[in-house]
């Protein structure tokens, strides 16, 4: 269970995030839209500390956090609770796709090595990587990237995986497998929030979708609704402007 | 002037006894000055209060002043400081005690250190902020992300730099003769004073030189092959 109240962020005098509410139940699968420079990842960012919020409470499960009395302690007990997934894809590029996995389970989790070796060689397998692991990622494609990087946030049996567009950065070719490999994980009933701009996909993965503009949330609801009959005329031209196929007659 | 091929083969047998405190120069001040350089990069790219404004005044002193200044000054206050504290403790220590090359250790140090920040600092540079935010997105804290993620490759992108540091400092440790200390150079000299053929003395030291800086390149080769495996950058 994630719950996110009031979150403000401003940089400079530029306020980014205007008091954020938002409640993720657990298992739930939330799409977040929204045109650029709407706050979106920056608000994603805020739920594992990326960017500090200038003020608001952030929990999941358990632990909560204040942002204006946060101490170093609370920030790394709520980042253990999450994991992310980069647009940029940010594997660690010394380490070879299976160490990228093995990483945070040795180190942040102290498995022991034996042990984090048989979960990450799983979980590459089960994102179709069984034949990558001692592959670094300069060798590696785009979409190969993005789906280690999915098994390195499903390795540490996070409460929530944040996916901050993960498929803005690849060739078109590759992100079918990527979706595909998000597709299936959602379906296992692991908490997500997925910042993107795939319309088709975010209809078909996520319990809810949230639309938001200029640091608000305009509207949130369950896809049909949201992509089917928006309530607010924000949402309606951003629906429209990104779909425009839909609007052709032939 | 006439060349005298055969002592150029007498003085280099003459040298090779003074190749260990070179190279004992030369580690222990790359060494130190690795050290001081981390802390004093870290140090200023985080920002740390107190610690970044000494760290910008060492490395703006260290690098606008020359070794062998360092050097005098060392070997000259160093004296000064460990006799004061020695009555004020009453140790029964005095400078004189101290072994000559404790100085040059102490002083090449201080200057390795200072380029080595530096060095230090344009690989963290050269790092990019999502492995930072990658290490602490799978739960790791800052000190294990820097250990464990950004230093290794930022060591691997510095490589070079830290290279023509290691060489620069065992060119630069020649300047230990002027505290007494017989290294290379200052064996160079003390052979060749017994006949006057500085020439070919130090050609020799020369050519021992150039062989200890081509071992030192080779080195640098076999770890940037393994650093390669991983690493695709450059224009080739």
């Amino acid at each position: 269970m994630i719950r996110l109240s009031g979150i403000r962020k401003s940089f400079g005098r530029q306020e980014v995030l205007k008091g954020i509410d938002l409640h993720v139940g657990k298992g739930e699968v939330v799409a977040i839209l929204g045109p650029s420079g709407s706050g979106k990842t920056t608000l994603l960012r805020c739920i594992n500390y990326l960017e500090k919020p200038g003020e608001g409470e952030i929990r999941i499960g358990d632990q909560a956090l204040d942002a204006r009395r946060a101490g170093k302690k609370d920030v790394h007990a709520l980042r253990r609770r999450s994991a992310m997934v980069f647009q940029q894809y940010n594997l660690f590029s010394h380490k070879t796709a299976l160490e990228n996995v093995m990483e945070g389970l040795v180190v942040v989790k102290k498995m022991s090595k034996d042990e984090a070796r048989k979960r990450g060689i799983a979980l590459l397998e089960k994102v179709g990587l069984g034949a990558k692991l001692d592959a670094y990622p300069s060798r590696l494609s785009g979409g190969q990237q993005q789906r280690v990087g999915i098994a390195r946030a499903l390795a540490l049996e996070p409460e929530v995986i944040l996916f901050d567009e993960p498929t803005s950065a690849l060739d078109p070719e590759l992100v079918g497998e990527v979706l595909a490999v998000i597709r299936r994980i959602a379906k296992e009933g692991i908490t997500m929030i997925i910042v993107t701009h795939e319309m088709g996909f975010a209809q078909d993965v996520a319990n809810r979708v949230v639309f938001m503009d200029e640091g608000v949330i305009v509207e949130e609801g369950p896809p049909a609704q949201l992509f089917g009959n928006p309530k607010e005329e924000r949402t309606r031209q951003f629906l429209k402007r990104l779909t425009p196929e839909a609007s052709y007659t032939i | 002037m006439k060349l005298d091929p055969s002592f150029i083969w007498t003085a280099f047998v003459g040298l090779l006894p003074a190749i260990p405190t070179t190279l004992i120069l030369t580690l222990v001040s790359v060494t130190c000055g690795f050290v001081i350089g981390t802390g004093t990069a870290l140090a200023r790219m985080y920002r740390i209060p107190v610690l970044a404004q000494i760290a910008s005044g060492y490395v703006t002193f260290i690098r606008g002043t020359p070794m062998l200044v360092h050097l005098l000054l060392i070997y000259f206050s160093l004296p000064l400081l460990i006799d004061a504290l020695s009555a004020q403790f009453d140790l029964g220590w005095n400078s004189a005690k101290v072994p000559m090359i404790a100085f040059a250790f102490v002083s090449f140090s201080i200057t390795a250190g200072a380029y080595m920040s530096e060095v230090v600092r344009s690989g963290l540079m050269a790092i990019d902020r999502g492995q930072m935010e990658a290490a602490l997105s799978v739960g790791m804290t800052v000190p294990q992300a820097i250990r464990r993620i950004v230093f290794p490759q930022a060591v691997a992108a510095a490589l070079p730099n830290l290279t023509n540091s290691v060489i620069g400092m065992l060119h630069g440790s020649t300047l230990a003769f002027t505290v007494s200390v017989v290294d290379l150079n200052a064996k160079a000299q003390i052979v060749a004073s017994t006949n006057w053929k500085y020439f070919e003395a130090y050609l020799a030291a020369a050519i021992i030189f150039w062989g200890l800086t081509i071992a030192i390149e080779r080195i640098a080769a076999a770890i940037e092959r393994r650093i390669s495996l991983y690493s695709r950058g450059g224009v080739a």
